[in-house]
């Protein structure tokens, strides 16, 4: 072994105990950003996953405009042409039309607005979880049939019971006003305020005879993928085999901004807690380098004198906090990775007020940590640029020590 | 043959504010082999100059030659590679590097001359059963007395085949016979190998043992031999 890597590896051991504080506040800096980012990372992946899954997809295709400005008018023909594009993508696993509009649900003398979804509950099933979401009552099955289930809270709201009949009023695609009455055969608990207040769901066909979107017109195709690290791939491919500059294809980023926002926003505080965490480490290894160097300075300036050249000598320093640096992350990323692995399969399920808090700012409430490997990379590389930082002036004190001056040193 | 001259040296320097002259014009001439002694009482003068012959500082006024080459024109990086192909130090307190064995200590100046592994490790060996040391050889420092530390210290100086080594104070912290027995082995050395010695040293026995002794006082040389 070369004798300038034997003398660092032998000086970080000659004081154990400022090696074992140095040491520690390394191994606790790189588990705790793997931990925290690991769980950040992972709470924000459950989230994403359960919202595209919910209702949602991972991508959806829309008119151009439309999600800018949702109106009725906005809508598009289901051609065979884009249907074969979708199925022959293999990293989709389905799709599934919509329509979407506004209405007025009225009984006897309650009138609520609601939103309406007509869906195609066997192509749904496929794609989202809505239909898990049935609190009570059952989901139609017949495409024409004129039965809805609606939001919980709505059906509390008008008044109503499942089994009975509601009218539906909306503006149709040609400017008519259509209404029909509906049978109510269920409800459904998403655990979105919005959806529970207003949604009403009925068959695609029948939304469609209610809205007069003759020529299968419907507003979006939601799409499920087989992996959320393949969305931009498969948004890009469909970009390009999707000609019409009518379609837009959309990912989930750009269908609910607002968690897109709330996530953005969580994870600049979350950045902000690991900055200040890796700050006081990094001042906690300066500490013990800068102390550890100062100690030797009477050493530095005899090895400066027998000819021992500047950037050696702060190579040394280098190497000692390279060297203790490296020993510190393999324990805090075997840490971090078994606390990652541990939360990843064994996540953690909030109670009533905690998930009441969660649900308010529309996460789930669970947190589950990811294994993801880029967080052990990254932070590695970002705990080892910060000791290396840290030693930077130690590094510079040692640049500059005269060899007389560090022989006098007591 | 000359190996140092100094001309007309001078060094001041402030304690506490206040211009102490340290030296106040050495003229000096020491040739290739000597085995010169600085002495003078404390405060004399005597590790300044021998700081000042050793490149590791540098003078207020005058100048100082190296086989001819005035040393105190040179950078901070020359210098220390001068120091590192020319010279070689004992120092008072020995000044080994805790971590490192014995050979270790010794092949060091060695490893900063590029010398591969294997070639340094046998020089260094061979060096310490010349001056009867071998049994030290895989020791720390910490697990040697005095004497043997200093005797490490020597072979550190010299193994470089430097053509000057300068001791300050090398008995200081040794008793009079571990003392005596250093400097039978730096003058073997001075004679074995023509190495120049330069001591400083108000030690009798070093004093004793001059082949040429240098009196300071005041700043100011008493050459004995002039």
């Amino acid at each position: 072994m070369n004798l300038l890597f034997k003398l660092a590896w032998r000086n970080i051991w000659r004081n154990k105990r400022r090696s074992y504080i140095t040491l520690a506040a390394i191994i606790f800096a790189t588990f705790a950003t793997i931990a925290m980012r690991g769980i950040q990372l992972g709470t924000y992946g459950v989230n994403i996953k359960n919202a595209v899954e919910m209702f949602t997809g991972y991508l959806q295709i829309q008119r151009t405009g439309y999600q800018e400005n949702p109106s009725l008018n906005l809508a598009f023909s289901l051609e065979d042409s884009l249907q074969n594009i979708l199925e022959t993508n293999d990293k989709i696993i389905s799709f599934t039309p919509r329509v979407y509009a506004a209405g007025l649900i009225s009984y006897k003398d309650n009138s609520y607005g609601s939103a309406i979804f007509g869906i195609d509950p066997s192509k749904e099933k496929k794609t989202s979880k809505i239909l898990d979401k049935l609190k009570n009552g059952y989901f139609f099955t017949s495409d024409t049939s004129l039965e809805i289930v609606i939001g919980e809270k709505l059906l509390n709201n008008l008044k109503v019971n499942i089994g009975e009949t509601v009218v539906i009023l909306a503006q149709g695609f040609d400017g008519s006003l259509g209404n029909l009455k509906f049978k109510i055969t269920g409800t459904v608990k998403t655990g979105s305020p919005e959806l529970d207040n207003m949604a009403v769901f009925m068959s695609i066909r029948t939304s469609q005879e209610l809205l007069a979107l003759y020529g299968n017109r419907i507003h979006s195709i939601a799409i499920k993928l087989n992996s959320l690290e393949n969305m931009d791939e498969v948004q890009d491919s469909l970009k390009s085999n999707i000609k019409s500059k009518n379609l837009a294809i959309l990912n989930w980023e750009e269908v609910m901004p607002d968690l897109k926002q709330s996530i953005d926003l969580d994870n600049i505080s979350g950045l902000l807690m690991l900055i200040i965490l890796i700050i006081i480490v990094a001042f906690g290894i300066l500490n013990t380098v800068l102390m550890s160097v100062t100690e030797r300075f009477n050493e530095f300036g005899v090895t400066l004198s027998i000819g021992m050249p500047q950037i050696k000598l702060v190579l040394l320093v280098l190497i000692e906090t390279v060297f203790i640096a490296i020993i510190g992350i393999i324990i805090g990323d075997i840490l971090g990775y078994a606390i990652n692995n541990y939360f990843y399969f064994n996540p953690i399920e909030f109670g009533s007020e905690f998930a009441y808090i969660y649900e308010e700012y529309g996460f789930l409430p669970v947190m589950q940590s990811s294994i993801n490997p880029y967080i052990i990379v990254n932070n590695t590389i970002l705990v080892l640029t910060i000791s290396v930082i840290a030693c930077l002036y130690p590094m510079y004190k040692v640049y500059r020590l005269e060899p007389l001056k560090g022989i006098r040193h007591t | 043959m000359e190996i140092i001259k100094t001309e007309n040296l001078k060094k001041t320097y402030k304690d506490n504010g206040v211009p102490v002259n340290a030296l106040r014009g050495i003229n000096l001439i020491i040739n290739k082999g000597e085995h010169v002694v600085i002495a003078g009482p404390s405060g004399s003068g005597k590790t300044t100059l021998l700081n000042l012959l050793g490149a590791l500082d540098k003078p207020t006024e005058g100048r100082i030659f190296f086989k001819g080459e005035d040393f105190s024109l040179k950078t901070k990086k020359e210098l220390s590679d001068f120091r590192l192909r020319n010279l070689g130090f004992v120092f008072q307190a020995y000044n080994l590097i805790p971590v490192l064995s014995a050979t270790e200590n010794i092949e060091f100046s060695l490893m900063l001359l590029g010398i591969p592994e294997k070639e340094r490790r046998a020089k260094s060996l061979k060096l310490l059963e010349e001056l009867e040391i071998a049994d030290l050889a895989y020791k720390r420092p910490g697990e040697m007395s005095g004497g043997q530390q200093q005797r490490v210290a020597v072979a550190r100086a010299i193994v470089n085949n430097p053509k000057l080594v300068l001791a300050d104070e090398p008995t200081a912290n040794l008793d009079s016979k571990t003392g005596a027995l250093l400097l039978d082995l730096m003058d073997k050395m001075n004679v074995e190998k023509n190495i120049t010695f330069i001591f400083s040293s108000h030690d009798q026995l070093v004093i004793e043992r001059a082949k040429r002794l240098l009196l300071l006082k005041d700043g100011l040389i008493n050459d004995q031999n002039n």
